[in-house]
């Protein structure tokens, strides 16, 4: 996968409309742009829009059901997107600890010091 | 679910000058972060971070931008943008520490945004520069415990 790609997969998630969409889309099993639209506060078309930006990039599937058509998310490029957030998180988890610990060490031997003074 | 900023909090059994400086500081920020810089904690101050990679002794390099450095209480700053453009907040990453005191040292809140226009480039920098810092035992299980979440939220 190309990171042009992965480029438009993280705009397509970066906007909250379409991050309520996805959330309202796993609630109920999938969904049409008029029952996505009866639950947002903007218009059918501007759903349409934004289900068409969530299909370019994968994260959306979708079927025709009677005159409409029904979308999906599609799980495994959702999780691909979880997953890059994921990994900048567990980084910067990593680096707050050492932070953590250098902090402490030094406030030790501070401490440390400063007893020291006091006995002599 | 935001997918928008990483978004921290954590106590350091340390007084907030330490920590402002273990934060802030070259010296310290190359034993935290694994990278040379030059960056002074001043507001407005300007540098580069430099990861080497001693295998293929290439480097990485990212311009840094101090924001606002208001020692003890705060420091933050932009990386994760182009060489030849000045930081703003639609091409860069905008990292926040506040720090404020607590009975027996620090509360540090940490926040970093921006990821909303530079998402998936910071993930591809952590994921080659740092992939060492952080094994898979820590990510796996972080990665099943969002998918958990993302699959069984209401």
């Amino acid at each position: 996968m190309s990171v042009a790609i992965n480029d438009d997969l993280w705009s397509a998630i970066g906007d909250p409309t379409r991050r309520r969409m996805l959330d309202l889309l796993l609630t109920d099993g999938g969904g049409t742009a008029t029952s996505l639209s009866e639950q947002l506060p903007v218009t059918r078309q501007a759903v349409a829009k934004h289900l068409g930006v969530l299909d370019r990039v994968g994260l959306v599937h979708v079927t025709p059901s009677g005159r409409e058509m029904r979308y999906r998310v599609d799980d495994a490029q959702l999780a691909r997107a979880v997953a890059q957030l994921s990994a900048v998180g567990a980084t910067w988890d990593a680096r707050l600890r050492r932070i953590a610990t250098i902090a402490e060490a030094i406030q030790r031997s501070k401490s440390r010091d400063a007893a020291q003074q006091e006995e002599q | 679910m935001e997918y928008g900023t990483i978004e921290r909090e954590f106590h350091v059994d340390a007084a907030p000058e330490i920590v402002f400086d273990v934060i802030s500081s070259p010296e310290h920020i190359r034993q935290w972060w694994d990278a040379e810089t030059d960056i002074e904690p001043v507001s407005g101050a300007t540098g580069e971070l430099v990861w080497s990679d001693e295998n293929t002794g290439r480097a990485h390099v990212s311009p840094i931008t101090v924001v606002d450095a208001q020692p003890p209480r705060l420091f933050s700053f932009r990386w994760v943008y182009p060489d030849d453009a000045a930081a703003r907040s639609d091409n860069s990453l905008l990292v926040t520490f506040q720090l404020s005191p607590s009975e027996r040292g620090t509360v540090v809140r940490m926040t970093e945004a921006g990821f909303r226009e530079k998402g998936w480039e910071v993930a591809v920098l952590e994921e080659q520069y740092n992939e060492h810092v952080v094994g898979w035992d820590l990510f796996l299980p972080r990665m099943a415990k969002y998918l958990t979440e993302l699959v069984s939220a209401p």
